[in-house]
């Protein structure tokens, strides 16, 4: 292991220790009911987390990422890559600021728009942010994604002069996306290999039988490709192809949160339908993420329209650069 | 849980994948009808044409004929050749793991006279598992080797022997001991001449038409006794030692790929969306595929034996592979003109027709499942 390496590792078991400790079923209950996570907030901006993506915090942009990982492994209630990715373009982190998507004088889709001092609407086609300030005039819808997780809307006011983030907004957030997914994947194999292993029925474990044993392979499978497919899309950051690293690596990851989250329901069985139980927090954030910043077949057609470009005779070259 | 770590392929691959590429562009004659799938295209002036360039025994000693390269380059030549579909069936099973196995555990003299020839492209080697009653159980295999004064006498038979009729030697499993509460005791690996020994060799017919596979019988066949594969009753041992460098490659994922090049062909410079989502979807699985392919051969680079690993990546590139081409035919409503039609049909139809194989051989998607079920503690 390199210095690097070992450095982004002493940051990603910071942050386990601090979401293990503070992140519990009754925290993500009371966020899902309103109740902003105000202690795990400021613990984390105690510990610097808040500015880890800023140009001037000497971190390589990865490191973050792992970060973001990290805490979808716990299902931290936080905008936690939002205020990473508008600290970093603002250059600046004394507000709480929170990014959503441009829609005419709105933003839309902005998590906790409602307690933060400004949010950042998001125009992807031009790929520029406007500051847009919370204040008494600017009305906050709230609302949440089908995760439970807070999605405002803010109304127009005060619009500052956009910002260019120098580096495509859309698909870093994007980014974020996608390696929260493999995250919370990792904790949904986690979740169903112990569950498996605990329950009995029929007088044994569930995990002998074999049906049971074959599902839990394939939820193998597919989180070990989402872990690498975001892997890719982290190393590829700064890169030319980054852009087509991250279409392939949210459609890929995409497509194995349906795959694990329907698997580990059946595992669990009706005790994970329950509310009661840890096991939504997880399906629905994987459900819910997977449509943020672009399904499947947004990046599926992106990728696909290059590639079309590319042409058969540059197929394999394209695939093949870049181990 | 399985890791499979951020290994990159070194830069200085890309100067033998240039060359691999340069080979293949000047090797018009060889590609008349090209195939992704590594049992399809038996062509030894290829395969010689190969080893002449080094890229057969690339990671094995100089002193045998091989390269003293990294797994690395072997991976990059490997790939190049199968995206190409490019015929590699002649050598493929000797360089993918008879080589490797004679090595690791083979006598001195067994290497001396085998792999040289391997690697020159000359000596070609097919696999003896299966059996009529032994298939995913391989461990039940009857084929029995009776100690007899200088070697041992063989009687039984073996099935599903990849181009054994064309091939020069098979390495079978056979029972030198009777079956006992170990059923994993008491097996061998020897080496078959199949053209000296007097085996009878039967090609079996496939739904594709082809004659690849086949079946080997021994009828009290004499095999002297140096032709024994490291230690009698090591058998079992040996042959699960094959397994990380039998299924790990990409040849596990790259059965299909030509259906995917004729699709991108026939889809055009403005794909439908649909067209568009299905390139960029199978894409996006061969690009990380081939990431996690990589990290296993990081692996082998690095003397581990990833056989779960190996295991998961066949899994998941086996279901891939096969669901390329039913996925490709319905991205075109019409018939496509021509000769676009020709050539998507070719490589869909010789594809389609492989494509029952691809999660039965090296290991069932029952049988991988089930070893990857063991690497995560479930038995």
């Amino acid at each position: 292991m390199n210095n690097r390496s070992e450095t982004r590792q002493l940051l990603v078991d910071t942050a386990e220790r601090i979401f293990a400790d503070l992140c519990d079923k009754p925290l993500l209950d009371a966020a899902e009911r309103g109740e902003f996570p105000r202690r795990l907030w400021d613990t984390l901006r105690e510990n610097g987390f808040h500015e880890l993506a800023m140009r001037s915090s000497g971190v390589p942009l990865g490191d973050a990422f792992a970060v973001i990982q990290t805490a979808a492994r716990h299902a931290v209630p936080l905008p936690l890559a939002e205020v990473l990715l508008a600290n970093r373009w603002l250059d600046a982190s004394d507000r709480f600021v929170t990014i959503g998507l441009a829609r005419g004088d709105t933003v839309i889709d902005a998590p906790w728009a409602r307690m933060a001092d400004a949010a950042l609407a998001l125009d992807p086609a031009g790929n520029t942010l406007v500051p847009m300030a919370r204040s008494a005039a600017a009305a906050v819808a709230t609302g949440s994604n089908l995760a439970g997780e807070a999605r405002d809307v803010l109304g127009a006011a005060q619009k500052a002069a956009p910002i260019d983030p120098g580096e495509p907004a859309y698909e870093l957030l994007a980014l974020a996306r996608t390696v929260a997914i493999a995250g919370v994947l990792q904790r949904l194999l986690a979740l169903a290999l112990q569950y498996a292993n605990e329950r009995e029925q029929f007088g044994r474990s569930i995990s002998k039988f074999q049906a049971i044993q074959h599902n839990l392979a394939i939820v193998a499978g597919e989180v070990a490709a989402a872990s690498r497919a975001a892997d890719a899309a982290i190393d590829a950051l700064g890169d030319a192809r980054f852009v087509l690293e991250v279409a392939a690596a949210k459609a890929r990851v995409g497509e194995a949160a349906g795959i694990v989250a329907e698997i580990a329901h059946q595992v669990h069985g009706a005790m994970g339908y329950t509310h009661e139980h840890q096991l939504h927090h997880f399906t629905r954030r994987a459900w819910a993420w997977r449509d943020e910043y672009g399904n499947e077949a947004y990046w599926q057609q992106r990728l696909g329209r290059h590639l079309a470009g590319v042409g058969a005779d540059g197929l394999w070259n394209f695939l093949a650069t870049r181990g | 849980m399985l890791q499979f770590d951020r290994i990159a392929l070194p830069p200085e691959t890309e100067a033998l994948r240039g060359e691999v590429r340069g080979f293949l562009a000047e090797s018009g004659a060889h590609l008349a009808r090209p195939n992704s799938d590594f049992t399809t295209g038996h062509d030894p002036a290829f395969s010689r044409k190969l080893g002449a360039r080094g890229w057969i025994g690339m990671t094995w000693p100089k002193r045998y004929g091989g390269g003293e390269r990294s797994f690395f380059e072997r991976y990059v030549v490997t790939e190049e050749l199968l995206a190409a579909g490019a015929p590699v069936s002649a050598h493929w099973i000797a360089d993918r793991q008879s080589g490797a196995l004679l090595l690791r555990f083979g006598t001195e003299a067994q290497r001396e006279r085998y792999i040289p020839g391997i690697t020159r492209g000359e000596t070609y080697f097919s696999i003896g598992m299966s059996e009529p009653n032994s298939g995913s159980d391989l461990a039940s295999v009857r084929t029995s080797a009776r100690p007899v004064d200088g070697g041992w006498v063989v009687n039984g038979t073996k099935l599903w022997s990849t181009d054994a009729h064309r091939n020069h030697f098979m390495i079978a499993l056979v029972r030198t001991e009777p079956p006992s509460d170990n059923r994993h005791a008491g097996l061998s690996q020897i080496i078959v001449d199949l053209k000296n020994d007097g085996v009878r060799i039967r090609p079996i017919r496939n739904i594709a038409g082809g004659e690849d596979f086949n079946e080997v019988v021994f009828e009290d066949t004499f095999v002297p006794a140096d032709r024994v594969v490291g230690a009698p009753g090591n058998g079992w041992k040996q042959v699960t030692s094959e397994l990380a460098y039998e299924r790990s490659g990409p040849e596990r994922f790259l059965s299909a790929f030509r259906v995917f090049v004729e699709l991108v062909r026939a889809a055009g410079a403005q794909p439908t969306p649909a067209q568009a989502a299905l390139i960029g979807r199978l894409a996006s699985h061969i690009m990380t595929l081939r990431r996690m392919s990589i990290s296993v051969a990081g692996m082998l680079e690095e003397g581990k034996s990833p056989e779960v690993e190996a295991a998961l990546v066949k899994e998941l590139g086996n279901n891939f592979e096969k669901q390329l081409p039913e996925l490709a035919r319905l991205v075109f409503a019409d018939r496509l003109p021509a000769p676009a039609h020709e050539r998507f049909r070719q490589a869909f139809t010789d594809t389609l027709l492989l494509s029952p194989s691809f999660t039965i051989r090296g290991g069932t998607r029952e049988i991988l499942r089930g070893v990857i079920a063991r690497g995560l503690g479930l038995r």
